[in-house]
């Protein structure tokens, strides 16, 4: 029997093959004769991950190491000077995972890294519970909690939320717990790039022999599509959300008042994927600048100005966000601050990008 | 599935389908041709027509549909943060409503990078990745058609818990390596899930009970898929094989807790789920135990708002499909021939029109190629999980869309295929086809090592 199923098989296949036998989708921009720039971009892969992202997990492990020292002499020594150290501990952290969240994925991502530091909000009703309760605090034991029961944003309600006065053993051992798990976290994340069976470094400096990076542009296109995540979440998330619904509960590190730093280390961080450069840590690579600019030199300057001008404009945002969200007074800034985040983002997607594609 | 009066009617239909689609088929042969061999390229068609991004990164998943308009693009920007937004247990100032049973806390946790999930349970910073959906073969369906549920248990197996609350079971994966090989020589190794589930009283669940693995997928066209009429999908369909090919594909027929009607089934694993809006509010009560106005469960009031409901559907409809890659490699238009000649169309269907009454105008019309063809197929007792779901056998799954598979590890870092994510690679997801591909199968592994690496560099540019 003439089967419709078959016919329209037929046809589609038809249709498909002839289609696309000659094939035009051209995703494959390397060209001919363009080996020095291939050079280049195989240089500014292994800057990036050498001495960006590697560097910055490694300077989070051991701030993370830091904090954990630093909270363990609170607990022993519970005093208003420790508290502060201790909160300066949770702040010099910080630093480095925000920067980091300029390149969200790999191990970060499906290793469940991001969650288990950074899941926010925290679920405080959990929370009460667990210090409630007659469970052992151990690292272990906070280690088989949800991620919304630890991490930084559960440490750092603990640091920053209550009075020296009101912290008690249960809150020094969990927060001990917490900031240990923490460590341990940091320290995985780490390693993943750089040992094991197959470090993702490897893997990222090799793009073009795997799937996860079927090409050198593809590794390259990923940085820049970190950048821009994190761009793009800045404007339109981190300050959008609780700026447009004029909700403080939806404010990022709320607690300890530092949402215009963390904001800043994220592009910072998208400066860093940009210029190849660590500068927390001295050090210089070659960066996407320099590829763009082998193109064009104004554009590849300029965008380093706007992503430069998007952390000014943070920093102009009156401190602290929370409450600058709430006030008619701070609006042009903390617009002008979404712009300039929003103007990077563009030149970065709309002339950088098909430069270097 | 159809009565006598309905048959002529659908006849004319199926008439009027062949004759557009003829049409259409051929302006697309001359518009492909137009000025081909003089070094002009051809337009190729594009994996998800006006919505498609050109990204291969591992945010490729994530981006918005490029055809949107100013207010939806607005709308699905809302969705991305409604996706992403971590429930926790009330009362709470932020997204209360977490559990107290639940398998993950937001869409995103699972649906990672609006990628796959992983075949992992209990993972501490993960949670579970994967779910498992039980039945009572001796029980009561609570609609029309659909699974019995275990008693105390339902339909599905919450193995997290807020604190205080005791997950209803423990789940575990092991895997049991199978090596085979080709007639060639060459050697493969497959793995199976051996699951275990041990309940909260420390007790095995009982044995009759039918348990089905089921791994998250992705998220990308999923507004475009809703938008192929269903007469496509009847027209498509062969429930009967009438043309011998032994390819017999069929809609599943499922409930609609809305409609409270039978509607063609269309996501899923099994086709179990009509629309995107049942498929967002079952996973949020399901997943998380979050309560929406669709399904309220006990709560005096929903967890969530008809807006966010509304808002997460939404985004679930509107995320764009990247673009192939590589389609000028010569290997991969080798391999694109080797799919056809093999047969892996006929269910993996290369090339759909979305309808032009859709309810998103950006999606309506659409030549896309999602390779699939929505229907439940018998795949043989390999992948069988021996637990049917409405209309579909325990040996049906609905044909896995293939668009962007050749992300997968891109997106991931990983590689898992299939219902259960038991395949590694796509070579493994291959060589567990059985039942109606078992031909298509075995033409795969009489293949050359060349060709078969062929087939596998066509699927990685999709």
């Amino acid at each position: 029997m003439f089967s419709t199923k078959r016919i329209l098989v037929f046809i589609f296949s038809v249709l498909f093959v002839v289609s696309c036998g000659g094939g035009g989708d051209d995703s494959d921009g390397s060209g001919d004769g363009g080996g020095t720039n291939d050079e280049l971009i195989q240089t500014v892969i292994n800057d990036y991950v050498d001495q960006v992202v590697i560097p910055t997990y490694e300077l989070l492990s051991e701030r993370a190491t830091a904090l954990r020292v630093a909270v363990e002499v609170l607990r022993d020594d519970p005093t208003q000077e420790n508290l502060e150290a201790a909160r300066d501990a949770w702040f010099d952290a910080r630093v480095p995972w925000e920067q980091s969240e300029s390149w969200l994925f790999g191990p970060v991502d499906f290793k469940g890294h991001d969650p288990a530091l950074d899941t926010w909000p925290v679920n405080r009703t959990d929370l009460d519970a667990v210090l409630e309760s007659g469970n052992d605090l151990t690292e272990d034991f906070v280690a088989n909690l949800d991620p919304s029961l630890k991490g930084f944003h559960t440490a750092e309600y603990l640091l920053f939320a209550f009075d020296i006065e009101e912290l008690g053993d249960r809150e020094f051992d969990y927060l001990v717990s917490v900031v240990s798990d923490i460590e341990t976290t940091a320290a995985e994340l780490y390693t993943d790039w750089v040992g094991g069976e197959e470090p993702f470094g490897d893997i990222m400096k090799g793009a073009g022999s795997n799937s996860v990076f079927p090409s050198e542009e593809s590794a390259v296109e990923q940085i820049i599509e970190g950048m821009s995540i994190i761009l793009d979440e800045v404007a339109n998330g981190k300050i959008a959300e609780p700026y447009d619904n004029q909700d403080v509960e939806a404010v990022e590190s709320q607690f300890s008042f530092n949402s215009r730093q963390d904001f800043t280390d994220d592009i910072r961080g998208v400066l860093n994927s940009y210029t190849g450069d660590q500068p927390d840590l001295g050090l210089v690579g070659t960066g996407l600048n320099e590829l763009a600019a082998e193109s064009d030199p104004e554009l590849a300057q300029r965008l380093e100005d706007e992503i430069n001008a998007a952390i000014a404009a943070i920093l102009a945002i009156p401190q602290p966000f929370r409450d600058a969200i709430l006030d008619p007074d701070a609006a042009d800034e903390i617009e002008a601050a979404q712009e300039a985040c929003r103007q990077a983002f563009d030149t970065l997607n709309e002339e950088v990008l098909p430069i270097i594609q | 599935m159809f009565n006598k009066g309905e048959k002529r009617s659908e006849d004319n239909y199926v008439r009027y389908v062949l004759i557009l689609t003829a049409f259409l088929a051929m302006s697309f042969v001359f518009t492909a041709c137009d000025g081909g061999g003089s070094g002009e390229e051809a337009e190729p068609i594009r994996a998800g027509g006006d919505t498609s991004v050109d990204n291969r990164t591992s945010f490729a998943f994530e981006a918005p549909a490029s055809n949107l308009s100013e207010e939806s693009l607005d709308k699905h920007l809302e969705g991305d943060i409604t996706f992403g937004d971590v429930f926790v247990t009330p009362p709470a100032p932020r997204n209360p409503g977490l559990g107290p049973l639940f398998n993950n806390v937001s869409c995103e946790a699972c649906h990672i990078k609006n990628g796959r999930g992983l075949p992992e349970f209990g993972n501490t910073g993960l949670r579970s990745l994967s779910l498992v959906r039980i039945s009572d073969p001796n029980g009561t369906p609570t609609v029309p058609g659909g699974n019995p549920p275990v008693e105390g248990l339902g339909n599905q197996i919450q193995d997290h818990a807020t604190f205080g609350f005791e997950p209803e079971a423990d789940v575990t994966l092991e895997w049991e390596e199978i090596i085979g090989n080709y007639p060639d020589g060459t050697s493969y190794n497959l793995r199976r899930p051996i699951l275990s589930v041990t309940l909260a009283n420390g007790e095995p669940l009982v044995s009759e009970y039918l348990t089905s693995v089921r791994l998250p997928p992705p998220v990308i066209g999923l507004g475009l898929l809703e938008a192929i009429p269903d007469e496509t999908l009847i027209a498509i369909a062969d429930p009967d094989d009438e043309d011998g090919d032994g390819i017999s594909g069929r809609p599943n027929m499922v409930w609609n807790i809305v409609t409270l009607e039978t509607e063609i089934g269309r996501f899923g694993r099994k086709a179990s789920m009509p629309n995107l809006r049942q498929q967002a509010a079952t996973a949020y009560f399901e997943d998380m135990g979050v309560s929406s106005p669709d399904i309220q469960g006990e709560d005096a009031e929903p967890d969530i708002d008809e807006e966010t409901l509304d808002i997460t559907t939404f985004y679930t409809q509107t995320l764009a499909v990247p673009l192939r890659l590589n389609t000028d490699d010569p290997d991969v238009a080798d391999g694109e021939n080797i799919f056809f000649d093999l047969g892996c169309n006929l269910c993996h269907l290369s090339v759909v029109e979305t309808g032009d009454d859709y309810e998103l105008p950006e999606m309506r019309n659409q030549v896309i190629q999602p390779f699939t063809d929505l229907l439940l197929h018998d795949m043989g007792e390999g992948l069988a999980d021996n637990r049917p779901d409405f209309e579909a056998t325990g040996r049906e799954w609905r044909t896995a869309p293939l668009w962007g598979i050749g992300l997968t590890a891109t997106v991931l870092g990983l590689q898992n295929y299939l219902h259960d994510g038991r395949a590694r690679t796509l070579e493994e997801a291959i060589l567990w086809h059985g039942g109606e591909a078992e031909d298509v199968k075995d033409g795969f592994m009489n293949l050359s090592k060349e060709e078969r690496d062929k087939l596998l560099k066509f699927l990685s540019s999709l």
